[in-house]
């Protein structure tokens, strides 16, 4: 042991070890003995922070080397049960902001001029209204469409197809490019629903933003992000 | 690829309030970084793999531990890791040293691109190393990056044990002096 060094030390000693304690040099009691007095003694603690900081700089030396793809899936699954080894591509947020840059092809003008009536129809106004077609993702045979309307800051959501999932409820979000999803809420099928946006909303809606609606547990996502898949998605089109 | 440390705080506040698209994202943007440490210190693919997920598990369980203008975000998720790892390695049974493995992963400093980008800071450190035996230096390396033991370190550098500590002790003496300049 290293008892002579520690004794005599004084000061010297205690930063010696507790530079060995740092780079993890000292056997397992000790170490446990000398944290419990690092713990009470705040030169001590300084004197940890200091070694900690500086071997810290070596950092840059560990090489970076991607983890198998196995390995998230296998930590989620410990921290949040299974829930979460659902989803795959869709739960990636790397996903929703290439859906957003990219802009979805978009289909407005296959949709047909009934859909989007009744549109607010006001020749003096200059407001913007933006219509979003959201069109099924991998064949989930839900669409909807949704309209904003500037002036008023509602948007107006209607869905067009799509079968109800039980205990699942639909979830529009809003992606702006780079950012994340922001919920606007749960929309029912077979409904119109009329969704008020604050002025923050209102603002980071813009052409191109692109509209989605994801399967989340009933009443919405859980997290505040989506966590189910993409059902149906489309970009924001000025009209 | 890491992210800014700006980022990487954002997303470990995120973390710390059970935001799990924060945690995932912050698992992407340092799993590489991570798993290098595990994969170096421990030397064996897949107890590092192990290692890994138990780091980002106590990760989820303290990211409200972190406190920002301590370490920065990467260095205190390195230091999870690396405590880990270390922990892992003491509690192994002793068995005959992989040279092999441990070979294969002997060399693996930064790349030429990671290394133009070194700080300053690392220089210091480096600049402080130098001033060092090349041995005692590399004993030095060899505990904080590698985990070596001073039995380990006393066999690789083919001195006795007493020695060893000497040395170490010596050069973290003048480490302290040099870095505190």
């Amino acid at each position: 042991m290293s008892a002579e060094t520690i004794g005599s030390g004084g000061e010297d000693g205690d930063a010696i070890r507790i530079g060995e304690y740092a780079l993890g040099l000292l056997p397992a009691q000790e170490a446990a003995a000398l944290a419990r007095q690092i713990a009470e003694e705040p030169a001590l603690a300084a004197e940890l922070r200091f070694w900690q900081s500086r071997l810290s700089d070596l950092d840059e030396e560990f090489a970076e080397v991607s983890p198998p793809a196995a390995v998230l899936p296998a930590i989620e699954k410990r921290l949040f049960g299974s829930a979460e080894a659902r989803g795959g591509l869709w739960e990636s947020l790397g996903f929703w902001r290439g859906l957003a840059a990219a802009g979805v092809a978009v289909a407005v003008l296959s949709l047909g001029a009934h859909m989007l009536r009744p549109v607010p129809v006001d020749p003096d106004a200059f407001a913007v209204q933006l219509v979003a077609a959201l069109n099924a993702q991998e064949g989930s045979g839900v669409q909807f469409v949704a309209l904003f309307d500037a002036e008023t800051g509602n948007v107006r959501i209607t869905s067009l197809s799509g079968e109800p999932v039980p205990d699942r409820d639909f979830e529009l979000w809003y992606i702006e490019a780079g950012s994340d999803p922001v919920s606007m809420g749960v929309v029912p099928l077979d409904a119109r629903t009329e969704i008020p946006l604050g002025p923050a909303d209102r603002a980071r809606l813009t052409p191109g933003t692109v509209l989605a609606i994801t399967l989340e547990p009933q009443g919405g996502s859980p997290t505040g992000d989506p966590t189910g898949p993409v059902v149906a998605a489309g970009p924001a089109t000025p009209i | 690829m890491q992210g800014s440390a700006g980022e990487l705080a954002d997303l470990l506040a995120r973390t710390a309030m059970r935001d799990r698209a924060a945690f995932k994202l912050l698992y992407t943007r340092t799993s590489a970084k991570l798993f290098g440490v595990a994969l170096r210190i421990l030397k064996d693919r897949s107890e590092a793999e192990e290692a890994l997920q138990e780091v980002y598990v106590k990760i989820w369980q303290r990211a409200d531990r972190y406190q920002a203008g301590g370490f920065s975000p990467i260095s205190w998720l390195v230091a999870i890791a690396r405590n880990h790892a270390l922990d892992v390695l003491r509690a192994r049974k002793p068995v005959a040293d992989d040279l092999d493995a441990a070979l294969d992963l002997a060399d693996a400093g930064p790349n030429p691109e990671q290394a133009t980008v070194r700080s300053g800071e690392r220089a210091r450190i480096e600049a402080c190393l130098d001033q060092l035996d090349t041995d005692r230096a590399d004993a030095v390396r060899g505990a904080y990056l590698d985990g070596y033991s001073y039995e380990e370190l006393a066999s690789r550098h083919s001195v006795p044990l007493n020695t060893m500590r000497t040395w170490l002790r010596r050069s973290l003496l003048k480490l302290r002096e040099c870095l505190s300049a």
